[in-house]
């Protein structure tokens, strides 16, 4: 793992000074409300999250109709779960799926910067954000995803999808072997946002 | 060419960032945070889809703040100091400049506040709750601010068609992955409607509502036959400014 980003106390400190002074410079000037940030990060806790993805793949998996019809539309497909509100909106106004199978495996990207389905996957993670995955995913996938534990053979058909515009893509993976035993709420439970970025694979269950 | 728009393809960077966390410290929040609170009161969202009811929002902030603004501020970095900060370092710095350059506080005051919260990192901060823009916050985060809009005109390419990527000036902002310039690819899709980028990219071309369109590339024609991966394909969502037909 790269040590590039491993800082030292003292710059963390004095970034943690920094965004507490500006917020509360920010709140005195009234630009924020005491109470605004903690509003968006609660959004995230409970709104906004690979929950919800989780549970969309684990439909998908149980249901083959409902997952070509998440294919075809990803949002009509995800409307008919009854998601409370939120599932088109910010950095999911127009989402898509794409399906892993045993011929193609799919990886998602932003080269540009760190777009990403806020509302099936909620905030990214490091890696996603890091410019080592920005730079080497278009180049060579397969070495990249190795390092992520997931060796795909070259006759295998890679597909990389960078989110350059406003389509926020996200994966549905295979679903694993041995796991006709589990409901979908346990289904959903082996389901990590870095399967529905294609950076893993959804590890096989312990047998019933 | 600017680095921050070319990073596609870059090599000899070593091992990737495994980390799974979204945040590694507890102010990266609130970073995070301030920046989605700006996108929530920008000014333009009376006139977004949906329009927002911005009058009932009681807020100091007049300025129009949007992802563009966010990326433009990071494009603009001296490639060696972008590389130099983590994301949300990087956050920091253009959002708290942005606030000086804009007058809502000074760098004087900052630095003064900044040294105080340093030496007692849990002084409080001011109690001033604003619940108009805690209901706006969670009415942009679930209504978003989609681009959709109608086309003037009709696609100029059909999936299927084989297209060019232009190689437009380098310009303060784009949504062109540099590594994608003058390659060849194949139209996969027309995507319904058209759609307006947050802000006008000049000499980049983002400009107006535009059709956009999903473009596969074949790695090979990318990097070169005996410098890619077999069995790769890659695809980009592009602007229609950004194509052109075969000559």
């Amino acid at each position: 793992m790269s040590q590039l980003f491993q800082y030292d106390d003292e710059r963390e400190n004095a970034s943690a000074a920094k965004v507490r002074a500006l917020e509360a410079l920010l709140i005195k000037k009234g630009v924020l409300g005491s109470d605004s940030i903690d509003t968006v990060l609660s959004h995230f806790e409970t709104v906004a999250g690979p929950f919800n993805g989780a549970r969309i793949v684990a439909r998908a998996w149980m249901d083959p109709a409902f997952k070509q019809r998440l294919l075809d539309d990803t949002p009509k497909a995800i409307a008919e779960l009854n998601f409370p509100l939120g599932m088109d909106g910010a950095e999911g106004e127009h989402m898509k799926a794409v399906a892993n199978t045993p011929d193609t495996h799919n990886l998602i990207i932003c080269t540009l910067c760190s777009c990403y389905p806020w509302p099936v996957l909620g905030l990214p993670p490091y890696w996603y954000k890091d410019p080592v995955f920005r730079s080497r995913g278009v180049r060579e996938p397969r070495a990249v995803l190795r390092e992520f534990g997931v060796p795909i053979a070259d006759e295998k058909a890679v597909k990389v999808w960078d989110s350059s515009a406003q389509i926020r893509w996200f994966v549905v993976p295979e679903r694993p072997a041995n796991s006709d035993h589990l409901n979908e709420e346990e289904l959903a439970a082996l389901i990590t946002p870095e399967a529905m970025m294609g950076v893993a694979l959804v590890p096989t269950p312990k047998a019933a | 060419m600017k680095l921050q728009q070319y990073l596609g393809g870059l090599e000899n960077l070593g091992p990737v960032n495994l980390e799974t966390r979204v945040f590694v410290s507890e102010w990266e929040k609130r970073i995070f945070g301030i920046h989605t609170v700006m996108m929530a009161e920008s000014n333009h969202l009376d006139q977004a889809l949906p329009k927002y009811p911005m009058d009932e929002v009681s807020t100091t902030f007049d300025e129009m703040w949007t992802w563009a603004h966010l990326r433009t501020g990071a494009e603009g970095m001296n490639p060696f100091e972008y590389f130099k900060f983590r994301y949300y370092e990087k956050w920091l710095m253009g959002i708290s400049q942005f606030f000086v350059d804009r007058g809502y506080i000074s760098a004087e005051e900052l630095a003064e506040l900044t040294k105080h919260y340093r030496a007692q990192p849990d002084a409080p901060l001011p109690e001033q709750p604003n619940p108009a823009l805690k209901e706006q916050i969670n009415r942009y985060l679930n209504l978003g601010d989609s681009g959709l809009r109608t086309p003037a005109v009709p696609p100029r390419f059909k999936v299927g068609d084989t297209v060019y990527v232009g190689d437009p000036k380098a310009a303060e902002h784009s949504r062109l992955p540099g590594f994608l310039r003058n390659k060849r690819g194949v139209v996969t899709e027309v995507y319904p409607g058209a759609f307006e980028y947050f802000v006008s990219t000049g000499p980049d071309g983002l400009e107006g509502p535009q059709h956009v369109y999903c473009v596969s590339f074949d790695v090979a024609d990318i990097w070169g036959e005996e410098k890619s991966e077999p069995n790769t394909v890659i695809y980009a969502d592009l602007f229609d400014t950004y194509l052109q037909a075969p000559q």
